[in-house]
């Protein structure tokens, strides 16, 4: 019995060195201005903050990600991003499951508040983040991002919670 | 044991400075997480 209590104890703390590797690296993305890949980065900070009208949004459709800060709480990540019908369209999926709830908040938080400020090509651009559940709108938009990105994404995933669908809609 | 643990100590203290500020590094086990997590989600 000894033995299996060792073992046990030589395997937790041998786990413990990748854990405090993945949680140094988290700690560490939220000291930087935006994200780099899964962890949230810190502000945005850099870049030029655009001012009058909307671009034509179209541009992002060849951007593979775009960096996106929510204001509360004020933690940035790097997402997937779509143009349609002259609108801009960010989603999280795997809303359906635990871990995804777990990995993704960000979704909830922006429900919450959807102030975000999104950082495209070094410019910065104050959006409100407005949830899209239903609508004929929702093919469009699903085709587009199942055109753009290897994603299984359809209007059935967004109208019963698995992708949760966002317009990045001007501030008003 | 008195000895692994003090190779465990000294393991995660080297880790958390390796991963802190060797340039890359954190880059590296932040993709390698990315991988399983995407994995887990599914």
């Amino acid at each position: 019995m000894q033995i299996i209590g060792r073992a046990i104890i030589v395997i937790f703390c041998l786990f413990l060195i990748p854990v405090t590797a993945v949680s140094t690296a988290a700690v560490k993305a939220r000291f930087a201005d935006g994200p780099n890949r899964v962890f949230s980065g810190g502000p945005l900070v850099s870049g030029e903050l655009h001012t009058g009208p909307d671009p034509d949004w179209s541009f992002v459709n060849s951007l593979p990600t775009i960096e996106m800060q929510l204001l509360k709480p004020s933690l940035s990540r790097r997402i997937w991003t779509v143009e349609h019908d002259g609108r801009l369209y960010v989603w999280s999926g795997y809303m359906g499951t635990t871990v995804g709830r777990l990995w993704k908040r960000w979704p909830v938080q922006a429900e919450r508040d959807g102030r975000a400020v999104f950082r495209i090509e070094g410019v910065r651009y104050q959006r409100q983040l407005q949830r899209v559940q239903s609508g004929d709108i929702l093919e469009g938009i699903a085709a587009a991002i199942t055109a753009k990105y290897p994603s299984q994404t359809t209007r059935a995933a967004i109208e019963n919670g698995e992708v949760w669908l966002f317009e990045a809609a001007p501030v008003r | 044991m008195k000895k692994f643990y003090l190779f465990i100590a000294v393991a995660l203290i080297l880790t958390v400075l390796i991963v802190a500020f060797v340039p890359g590094v954190a880059d590296t086990v932040e993709r390698i997480f990315q991988q399983y997590l995407g994995r887990a989600a599914r």
